[in-house]
């Protein structure tokens, strides 16, 4: 009844109501499926056999599974694992790099020419100033905590 | 006596023993009747019997079977009218 090769239906659990195909033969009791169900052992008394018996290899793989069923006119959808992030953060990345493209290479090519070198002369001349500038308050600085130091050591004396 | 609103056997008595050894009665409200299968009239199974704000905080699949028909139809009834569809 279930020789390999056998068009099912499966009516228990989850995957009821699916077609399959039996790929081989696990015991007097079990089948292993494979079809629009997933790929697994099924026992017999969950298998509804139906009139066809496909002419297949013993252990054919479900790519070759999915092929077979093709020419019955049934269709298998396919499975994509995702991961609970996954999908998500592929779209994100991928619009972000859109936009990033849309946004980046235009004032690139525009700006180009004409920013550069404005951008290199201001940070030359910036640090100069800032570090002439840090130098002297720091040294005001302790020189007035020095004094203050000093007036202190010697009201308490 | 019960309090005249709880005379009627509307709410459900659960007997409680408190730990002075006095025994109270509590009133509480009755489950619902249990879920049928559609055809067969069967009592399902995997389907709990609360009040619908329990079932509200259920997850789904705690509410009927993960199979088609599942909390509608008997597994036998589904498998009948699974067999009527495709054979």
């Amino acid at each position: 009844m279930f020789e390999i090769g056998r068009l099912c239906l499966k009516i228990a659990g989850r995957d009821a109501g699916l077609k399959c195909i039996v790929v081989n033969t696990v015991d007097n009791n079990y089948v292993l499926i494979d079809g629009q169900t997933r790929r697994r052992k099924c026992n017999v008394k969950h298998l509804e056999p139906l009139d066809k018996v496909l002419k297949i290899k013993k252990g054919l793989s479900h790519e070759d599974v999915v092929k077979e069923l093709k020419k019955e006119n049934i269709e298998v959808e396919v499975k994509v694992k995702r991961n609970k992030r996954g999908p998500r953060t592929e779209e994100k990345s991928a619009v972000k790099e859109t936009v990033k493209k849309q946004e980046a290479p235009k004032p690139k090519t525009e700006e180009k020419p004409a920013a550069k070198p404005k951008e290199v002369k201001k940070p030359e001349a910036e640090p100069k100033k800032t570090v002439v500038k840090k130098a002297p308050v720091k040294k005001a600085v302790k020189e007035k905590v020095s004094k203050v130091k000093a007036k202190a050591k010697t009201s308490k004396k | 006596m019960p309090a005249g609103r709880y005379k009627s056997r509307s709410m459900r008595r659960v007997y409680t023993k408190l730990p002075g050894s006095r025994v109270v009665i509590h009133y509480k409200k009755r489950k619902p009747s249990k879920a049928e299968c559609a055809v067969c009239g069967d009592a399902l199974k995997g389907v709990p019997r609360e009040r619908p704000y329990k079932m509200q905080t259920m997850a789904k699949t705690k509410k009927r079977p993960s199979r088609p028909y599942g909390g509608f139809l008997c597994s036998k009834c589904m498998r009948a009218k699974l067999k009527e569809k495709n054979v």
